[in-house]
C-alpha cells in the first residue's frame, strides 16, 4: 500500500515537474503535485550546498581578533637581557664602576619596562577599560622607565653609583652608628 | 533434576562418590541455606553536589548554586555517573554535554571541585562532609547551565589549519601514496596529537580569560606546534609567521595551569615553549630523516 503511494507520489512529481518547467496551464489534479515538487528541489538544492549544512549554531559570534605585528624580536631581546642580568648583577656589586653600574642601570630598567608592559598590555585591555586607558597606561609606563633610568644615571654620574648605593642601605647601622644612607636605592 | 539424575547415573558408572556427595547436597538445596544469609543494609552514603545552573530562557534570572543529594551507593563512582543520575531520577533540566564516558571525546569538560577535568574520568569525593561544586568551564559564555559555548575556541582551531599541507601538489596527488615519515620522526607528535580539545587547558588559563580574543590558548597552539613540527608539513613557515604577533603566541607567561589540569596529563606548555624557541630561532625544525615524497615518485 505504502509503496504503491510512494510510487505514485514519485509519478506525480516527475509530472509536476514536467509541467511547471513548460509552463503550461496548472490543472487541479497538479496542484496538489506542485507542492511536491517544490519540496523536492528544495532538497536537490540542500544537497548542492552541502556547506550549508554545517552551519555552526552559537549564542555569540566568534571574536578572533587578527592581532599584528611582529613580537619575536622583543621576545628574543627579552630573554637575552633576562640572561644578561645573570651576569651583570653580580658583576656590578663584585667589581663596583660606572661602566658596570650603567649596565646595570639599561638592564634592569628595560627588564621591569618590559614585565611592566606585558601587566599592562593583560589588564588594561581596551575591550573592558575602553579605547583610552590602555593608551594613557603605557605613556605613564614610558615616562616612569625614563625617569627611572635618569635617576639611576644621575647617580651613577653625580653620587656613588648603584651599587655602592644599595651597599650602603645594607650597612646601616641602629641609629646613632654612624654611616648614613643617603640614597635607599630602588631596586 | 533430569540433567541432574543423568549426571548421578553417569557418576555411578565412575564410581566417583565425593562427587556425588555433592551433588547430593546441591539437590537438597544445602549450599542454598548456608549462602541465604540476612543481607546487611547498609547506611546511604549522601553526597552534596552543588551545581551551577542558568537558563536563558527565564529572562533575568541570575545564575546560581542548585544543591542535589545523591546516594553514592546507588551511583557510578564518577561526577558524570552522578550528573546522569540526578538528570534521570531528580532533574530532568540539568544540562551538560556528555558523549563517550570514558575521556576520550572531551565533551564533559567542566570545573569540578575547583579543577577543570573531565567529569566522566574524575572519581567522586568520598568525602561526605564537603559538597562538590561543579561549574562549566570558567570563563566561557555559557549556553545553559554546564554548556559552555566553545565557538570561538573552535574558531581559533580552525585559524591554525589543522591539516597536513605540502608544497608540491601537483606531482603528489592526493591518496596515491603514503608520505614517509621514520619512526624517530613520528615520536615527536606523542604527547601532541593525544589531544581531545576538551579545552580544559585553555579555559584554565589567565592569560586566556583576559585576552581570549587573540590569544589563541594552549590547546590550540599545541595543535599548531603538532602541525609545525611534523616532518610531513611543509608549510612550518608560513605556520610560524602566522604566530609572531605579540598575541597569538606571546600572551603564554608560562603560568603552567595549562599542564597542571591536562586530564589526559599533556604539557601544553612545553608546546608553547617550543613554539617560541622555533619563532626565535633558538631551535629549528629538522630536515625529515626520511623523504617523505618518496612513494609519489
Amino acid at each position: 500500500m505504502a509503496l504503491s503511494l510512494l510510487r505514485n507520489a514519485g509519478k506525480l512529481n516527475v509530472v509536476g515537474l514536467t509541467k511547471t518547467a513548460t509552463a503550461l496551464s496548472i490543472p487541479m489534479k497538479t496542484l496538489t503535485t506542485k507542492s511536491l515538487s517544490a519540496e523536492s528541489s528544495k532538497t536537490i538544492s540542500l544537497i548542492k550546498n552541502a556547506q550549508g549544512m554545517t552551519r555552526k549554531f552559537s549564542l555569540t559570534s566568534a571574536k578572533m581578533a587578527a592581532a599584528k605585528g611582529n613580537h619575536v624580536p622583543l621576545w628574543t631581546a627579552e630573554r637575552l637581557i633576562s640572561l644578561g642580568l645573570l651576569g651583570v648583577v653580580p658583576a656590578a656589586f663584585i667589581y663596583p664602576s660606572q661602566t658596570l653600574d650603567a649596565l646595570l642601570a639599561v638592564s634592569v630598567v628595560l627588564h621591569s619596562h618590559w614585565g611592566v608592559e606585558a601587566i599592562i598590555t593583560d589588564y588594561a585591555r581596551p575591550q573592558v577599560v575602553g579605547p583610552l586607558l590602555p593608551k594613557v597606561a603605557h605613556g605613564a609606563l614610558i615616562l616612569l622607565s625614563i625617569a627611572t633610568l635618569g635617576g639611576l644615571f644621575y647617580i651613577i654620574q653625580n653620587d656613588v653609583g648603584i651599587a655602592k648605593s644599595v651597599k650602603q642601605v645594607w650597612s646601616i647601622k641602629a641609629a646613632g652608628s654612624g654611616v648614613a644612607a643617603e640614597e635607599p636605592c630602588k631596586e | 533434576m533430569a540433567l541432574v539424575n543423568e549426571a548421578r547415573i553417569a557418576l555411578n558408572r565412575i564410581g566417583v562418590i565425593s562427587v556425588r556427595q555433592q551433588l547430593r547436597s546441591l539437590t537438597s538445596g544445602k549450599h542454598l541455606d548456608q549462602q541465604a544469609q540476612p543481607q546487611e543494609v547498609k547506611a546511604p552514603q549522601i553526597k552534596t553536589f552543588q551545581i551551577y545552573r542558568w537558563n536563558p530562557d527565564n529572562a533575568g534570572e541570575k545564575p546560581y548554586m542548585q544543591t542535589y543529594e545523591v546516594n553514592l551507593r546507588e551511583c557510578g563512582p564518577m561526577v558524570l555517573d552522578a550528573l546522569i543520575k540526578i538528570k534521570n531520577e531528580v532533574d530532568p533540566t540539568l544540562t551538560f554535554r556528555r558523549s563517550c564516558r570514558e575521556g576520550i571525546c572531551g565533551s564533559c569538560a567542566m570545573n569540578i571541585g575547583g579543577t577543570n577535568t573531565l567529569a566522566c574520568i574524575s572519581k567522586i569525593d568520598t568525602n561526605l562532609s564537603k559538597p562538590l561544586k561543579v561549574y562549566p568551564l570558567p570563563h566561557m559564555y555559557v549556553v545553559r547551565d554546564l554548556v559552555p559555548d566553545l565557538n570561538n575556541f573552535y574558531e581559533q582551531y580552525r585559524s591554525i589549519q589543522p591539516w597536513l599541507q605540502r608544497k608540491n601538489e601537483v606531482s603528489e596527488s592526493k591518496g596515491k601514496a603514503q608520505y614517509l615519515q621514520s619512526v624517530e620522526d613520528r615520536s615527536k607528535l606523542d604527547g601532541l596529537y593525544e589531544c581531545i580539545l576538551c579545552a580544559c587547558c585553555s579555559t584554565s588559563c589567565p592569560s586566556y580569560w583576559w585576552n581570549g580574543d587573540k590569544y589563541l590558548g594552549p590547546a590550540v597552539l599545541m595543535q599548531a606546534y603538532r602541525w609545525i613540527i611534523d616532518s610531513r608539513d611543509e608549510s612550518t613557515t608560513e605556520r610560524l609567521s602566522k604566530l609572531k604577533d605579540p598575541f597569538s603566541v606571546y600572551r603564554c607567561h608560562t603560568i603552567m595551569n595549562c599542564t597542571r589540569t591536562c586530564p589526559k596529563n599533556l604539557n601544553p606548555g612545553r608546546a608553547i615553549a617550543e613554539i617560541k624557541k622555533l619563532l626565535s630561532g633558538m631551535a629549528s625544525k629538522p630536515a625529515p630523516k626520511l623523504d617523505t615524497a618518496a612513494l609519489h615518485k
